[in-house]
């Protein structure tokens, strides 16, 4: 007997997994008849998820922790308790501000990764000479996009609230924009970066790999009352997809991933460019260089699968830099609740997946690669660094968000507040 | 939370929204079911047959924008320079997520939002309207259909509006009053006040700078409790 389910996604290459699942038979095989359909905005396929419309959705990470939070539509109804990638954004600006970036300051925009001083500087020129703020552009208000795009620009000086103006942009649309001249710049998935610097409009000056290595990117999201009503048919999806990571993960493979996935059906994009972000073979990164980053987008390997309590933690930590969760959010609850490693470990231990046997770990403390030892089996795990070499402690979320100089503060009060209730206190 | 959304209407500079909202108000106490000032429509949409649609369906007494192939910033402005009472759009729209950005911004829906859904499987999706949609357009759309449609979608707006700031009003009072409270504790445990010298310094302060008493209340927590901290013995008292 087979289980009907919908599931919905959106045309980037990180759908991969949902897409080779389909093809190869492997949700067939697990009992699952999966309909994938697909939709041209995140907002229109998180209301069909919390309408019951689909079961499961290929989400932005920081849009289950949104919802955990209490923040938007469907306040508390969304958990993950699948990682479906890691990595795979990147930053792009014009070749235009390129240029200027490195007339301005030559010798940073050498360095990889490209710290943002260039651009600093070509901001601060702006306003002397009274300039219009440049305009960049992510693609979700509450997702890894808008987080990776403001902690380059706050880690060089650079207020991302009001330095520069931010705009949503769809992603199929960021080239157009940026040829344009609409915008200056832009955090998107791939295609959308590789396309510009084919196209000889940007340059691609970091990728979000080299913002923090092995970050979340998509999740698996359903919602909590289907999760607990349809327990074994989330933990039969979950299977399907371990085994599909597992196997796109082969650098083998990804050609064949790309030919699948630029079809009409999915991606719908040239197989030249789907391809390049598959294998991250000759990306684009710092503006000129031009290197091999086999972990471009990371499947399965590194635990990629494990939804780390850690990585909800660290996301609710830059909402609330942000001001777009309240000081006072329940950090803890709302990482327990979002991201179901319970779930995880419970769906990957009849496969004989190496599982964590923490819920969450410190981020950014490795540079380098690393052995995860508390775990079912020893685990390779990748770099998980941040580009300013900060150091996440998720049991002090606190701390960390008020060590950034640069956020937005919550607390209104100003000096002459200071002064009058220091009168007061008299 | 409403700063915001001025802010926003501000700076995008359509003061005329907010004469059609006095409008629609006064309209709304008379009890008129007429509606008197032309309602302005953004559509947001390249398919020329739901261009005319909606056109016709709404030629009398209406002003229908179109915003085709405008997206990101420029889509933004045009909402900003026609100040629509309602907009009408394809629920698969990409722009979608640029209009979800405007509504983060104002923290609450700013406009009545009609979609047009083409898929099957979404007879649920009116149960989704409190995600800031205000309604969804199952079945096609015809001529004849465009302008109740609207006025239900609008209506509805402002009754979720309403509610919503019913809402956050009663929320809003109950924390001031809960932050009143505790200031007014520190002050008398810190500063040896009575409980009435302590919210009469407060409110004397609050008419002094013309500011809401929470807002002073807030003040004298922060640094009060900033200059317990310094102090090593305030902790015990």
């Amino acid at each position: 007997m087979t289980r009907e389910l919908k599931i919905g996604f959106v045309p980037l290459t990180d759908c991969a997994t949902l897409a080779m699942a389909k093809e190869r038979g492997t949700f067939l095989g697990r009992g699952l008849d999966v309909r994938l359909k697909r939709y041209g905005s995140w907002a229109a396929m998180r209301d069909a998820l919390g309408a019951g419309t689909i079961d499961a959705a290929q989400m932005l990470s920081p849009m289950v922790v949104a919802s955990s939070a209490g923040l938007g539509p469907f306040p508390g109804e969304f958990m993950t308790a699948f990682t479906l990638n890691l990595n795979g954004n990147a930053i792009t600006v014009s070749s235009a501000l390129f240029d200027l970036m490195s007339k301005r300051a030559p010798e940073t925009v050498l360095r990889r990764p490209l710290s943002a001083y260039a651009l600093k500087s070509v901001i601060d020129q702006r306003k002397e000479e009274g300039k219009p703020r440049l305009t960049f552009a992510h693609v979700f208000p509450h997702s890894m996009h808008a987080m990776e795009l403001r902690y380059w620009l706050a880690a060089a000086g650079i207020d991302p609230s009001c330095d520069i103006d931010l705009v949503v942009i769809p992603p199929s649309l960021m080239v157009d924009a940026l040829a344009s001249g609409q915008i200056d710049g832009y955090c998107v998935g791939e295609p959308w970066n590789n396309a510009a610097v084919v196209a000889g409009i940007g340059r691609t000056v970091i990728t979000s790999g080299e913002i923090w290595s092995n970050g979340p990117e998509k999740v698996l999201a359903v919602r909590k009352d289907w999760a607990s009503k349809n327990h074994d048919i989330h933990l039969e999806l979950l299977r399907a997809l371990s085994e599909t990571s597992a196997w796109i993960d082969e650098m083998d493979n990804r050609m064949t991933v790309a030919q699948a996935i630029s079809t009409p059906d999915y991606v719908n994009a040239p197989f030249d460019e789907v391809v390049g972000s598959l294998t991250g073979k000759n990306r684009q990164t710092g503006g000129e260089l031009r290197v091999d980053m086999p972990d471009f987008n990371v499947f399965h390997r590194y635990a990629a699968n494990f939804p780390w309590r850690s990585h909800a933690k660290w996301i609710l930590s830059q909402m609330i830099r942000w001001g777009e969760a309240p000081e006072n959010v329940d950090v803890h609850h709302v990482a327990k609740t979002s991201f179901r490693t319970d779930i995880y470990s419970e769906a990957v231990k009849p496969l004989g997946v190496a599982c964590p046997k923490s819920d969450e770990k410190m981020e950014g403390t490795h540079s380098h690669a690393w052995l995860l030892t508390e775990a079912s089996r020893p685990v390779a795990m990748g770099p998980d660094c941040f580009m300013d070499g900060r150091v996440f402690d998720p049991s002090n979320v606190d701390a960390y968000v008020t060590g950034f100089a640069i956020r937005t503060r919550q607390n209104r009060l100003g000096e002459s507040d200071t002064s009058q209730v220091s009168s007061l206190s008299v | 939370m409403p700063m915001a959304s001025e802010r926003t209407q501000a700076s995008s500079g359509f003061s005329s929204t907010s004469r059609s909202e006095v409008l629609a108000e006064s309209k709304s106490t008379t009890g008129a079911t007429q509606v008197v000032a032309p309602l302005r429509v953004l559509l947001i949409d390249d398919d020329p047959d739901r261009i005319r649609q909606v056109e016709e369906g709404l030629s009398a007494n209406a002003v229908v924008h179109t915003a085709s192939r405008m997206h990101g910033r420029a889509l933004l402005d045009q909402i900003a320079n026609v100040g629509p009472d309602v907009i009408i759009m394809d629920c698969d729209s990409p722009d979608r997520d640029t209009i979800e950005s405007l509504r983060m911004v104002a923290q609450s829906n700013p406009k009545p939002i009609v979609m047009f859904v083409d898929e099957e499987g979404s007879e649920h999706m009116n149960e989704a309207i409190d995600a800031g949609v205000s309604a969804y357009v199952i079945d096609g759309l015809t001529s004849k259909r465009v302008r109740p449609l609207i006025d239900t979608a609008i209506a509805r707006f402002r009754q979720m509006d309403e509610l919503r700031n019913e809402l956050r009003k009663t929320k809003d009072d109950l924390a001031a009053r809960k932050t009143i409270e505790r200031a007014k504790g520190l002050l008398m445990q810190h500063h040896g006040m009575t409980e009435e010298q302590a919210f009469s310094s407060m409110r004397t302060m609050s008419q002094q700078q013309g500011k809401p008493l929470k807002d002073v209340a807030e003040s004298v927590l922060t640094i009060v409790g900033m200059l317990a901290g310094t102090n090593t013995n305030m902790g015990d008292l």
